[in-house]
């Protein structure tokens, strides 16, 4: 049997006396496209953050490839790609660089990360703003500079937090099927969204956490049956 | 070892620092040739020699240290805790860097930039009062360790700080003032007996006291004691610096 893309068993984190992740388990499969949804502070973001490893885990393990992210990180964190929910590009590199740089970070360089870093501005249309800072990008334009940052090294597994939001219909469409494109070239992708549609969209399969828990675990199919996925949400998570 | 992702993080930081140069090159620059001018040539027009080399002579190495160590604490606090503030420093945190690579490759880009200010300096005391290190084996050895030093206190605070004004703390209230009194401008010898034992207390004099026997082949302490105390606190502060950057304080929440 291969290793999942994403094993969590029994993932708790909690800040002081606050549990913001109460025991999470799940898995993710190699090429498969998992949806991550939940009410703000259900935990989603902490538990990206801990599958990253920007948030230290308080009890439970998590792997990716096989790979435990805290005893064997390095192997880990080569995995992964993360667009976040907010911007945090480096305000000092114009935006060629920032690719470029991210791709140092993995240990990465030469003309095939210059390449690369073209072939990704050329197919998300920032050519033409390659030696600008980022901070002169409309909001769209930061948005898929993100989604290029984090493919910058070609990680087998892409964690987006929300990639679409404040994107306008159009874009988000045109991202749609960036994402399947990924997900054909066998990447593995999980994605956390307040857009329920996209979820329906895209997701193989869906995980809804509530209060730091998981509360349903479904083919999205599944999940759904007969109903639309905001009443199956609605249902699962009010308080 | 992630090599390149140590040398990207070097990069990177000669990048900010020359995106920056306003803050980083002119000012001590500037501020060197007002010192030399209001202190070298006025003042030192009235002080012949100390220690017996003139006046201006005996101001560069201090002015030297003054602006290493200024720049050195400044910039790697400011660009760690800009990091951490504006969030880009998770770019760093996802990679497959560890602590060591991080903080190797914010000391090294402390290093070179400590380097290209002395020599800045260095330059300009050779064109205007003809000064040069007679012994620049330990000219390097003492800008490294001071740059060590400085560069991993900046970590440190970068971490502790809570917001910009932190970082200005330790400059305004203890590193600027021990450096001022620790010999930068006046020798330990023009000091009362009492006041001269208290400064063989501050590391700054030691600093500077180490890095003037570069030029002067003497100095006020003895060269083995300042060595010793400045890289004991070198290697302290790169202990500490690696061990919160390892624990992951304040980046891995």
């Amino acid at each position: 049997m291969s290793d999942a893309a994403i094993r969590i068993d029994r993932l708790v984190k909690s800040y002081g006396d606050f549990t913001a992740v109460d025991g999470i388990s799940f898995a993710v499969e190699p090429g498969e496209f998992f949806g991550l949804l939940g009410p703000n502070g259900a935990g989603k973001t902490t538990t990206i953050n801990a599958i990253v490893g920007l948030a230290k885990i308080t009890s439970g393990s998590i792997s990716l490839f096989g790979h435990d992210v805290e005893r064997d990180w390095r192997a880990a964190r080569a995995t992964v790609g993360l667009a976040p929910q907010e911007y945090n590009f480096d305000r000092y590199l114009n935006i060629r660089d920032i690719l470029i740089y991210q791709a140092g970070y993995y240990g990465l360089r030469g003309a095939a990360v210059r390449r690369r870093a073209d072939d990704l501005l050329e197919r998300f249309d920032l050519s033409s703003k390659a030696r600008q800072p980022y901070i002169r990008l409309s909001g769209g334009m930061k948005r898929r500079l993100t989604l290029a940052r984090a493919l910058m090294h070609q990680p087998r597994l892409l964690i987006l937090d929300e990639p679409t939001a404040g994107v306008d219909v159009e874009l988000r469409i045109e991202l749609w099927e960036f994402l399947k494109e990924l997900k054909a070239a066998g990447t593995t992708i999980v994605l956390t969204t307040h857009y329920l549609e996209e979820a329906e969209e895209l997701c193989d399969r869906i995980g809804i956490v509530e209060a730091g828990k998981v509360v349903a675990l479904e083919r999205t199919a599944a999940l759904i049956g007969n109903r639309s996925l905001q009443d199956v949400f609605l249902e699962l998570t009010r308080r | 070892m992630n090599w390149i992702g140590l040398q990207t993080i070097v990069k990177r930081e000669i990048v900010r620092s020359f995106a920056i140069i306003n803050q980083v090159v002119w000012p001590p620059v500037i501020t060197t040739l007002l010192y030399i001018f209001v202190f070298g040539v006025g003042l030192g027009s009235q002080i012949k020699t100390i220690d017996g080399v003139s006046y201006a002579t005996f101001l560069i190495p201090g002015l030297i240290m003054l602006q290493v160590i200024d720049q050195t604490y400044g910039e790697s606090s400011s660009s760690f805790f800009q990091g951490r503030f504006m969030n880009s420093i998770q770019e760093m945190l996802i990679a497959p860097l560890s602590a060591v690579e991080m903080v190797a490759g914010f000391i090294i880009s402390g290093l070179l930039r400590a380097l290209f200010i002395a020599a800045l300096i260095t330059i300009i005391g050779f064109l205007f009062v003809h000064s040069l290190p007679q012994n620049w084996g330990l000219y390097l050895l003492v800008l490294f360790l001071v740059a060590v030093l400085f560069s991993a206190l900046g970590i440190i605070f970068g971490l502790l700080a809570e917001k910009f004004d932190h970082i200005a703390t330790l400059t305004t209230f203890v590193i600027t003032p021990l450096v001022f009194v620790g010999g930068t401008f006046t020798s330990n010898a023009f000091l009362p007996p009492l006041l001269q034992r208290i400064a063989q207390f501050n590391p700054m004099f030691h600093m500077i006291d180490a890095f003037r026997y570069s030029y002067a082949g003497h100095g006020d302490a003895p060269l083995g004691l300042s060595l010793a105390i400045v890289g004991a606190l070198a290697a302290a502060a790169l202990v500490v610096a690696l061990r919160m950057t390892a624990s992951g304080y304040k980046l891995r929440v």
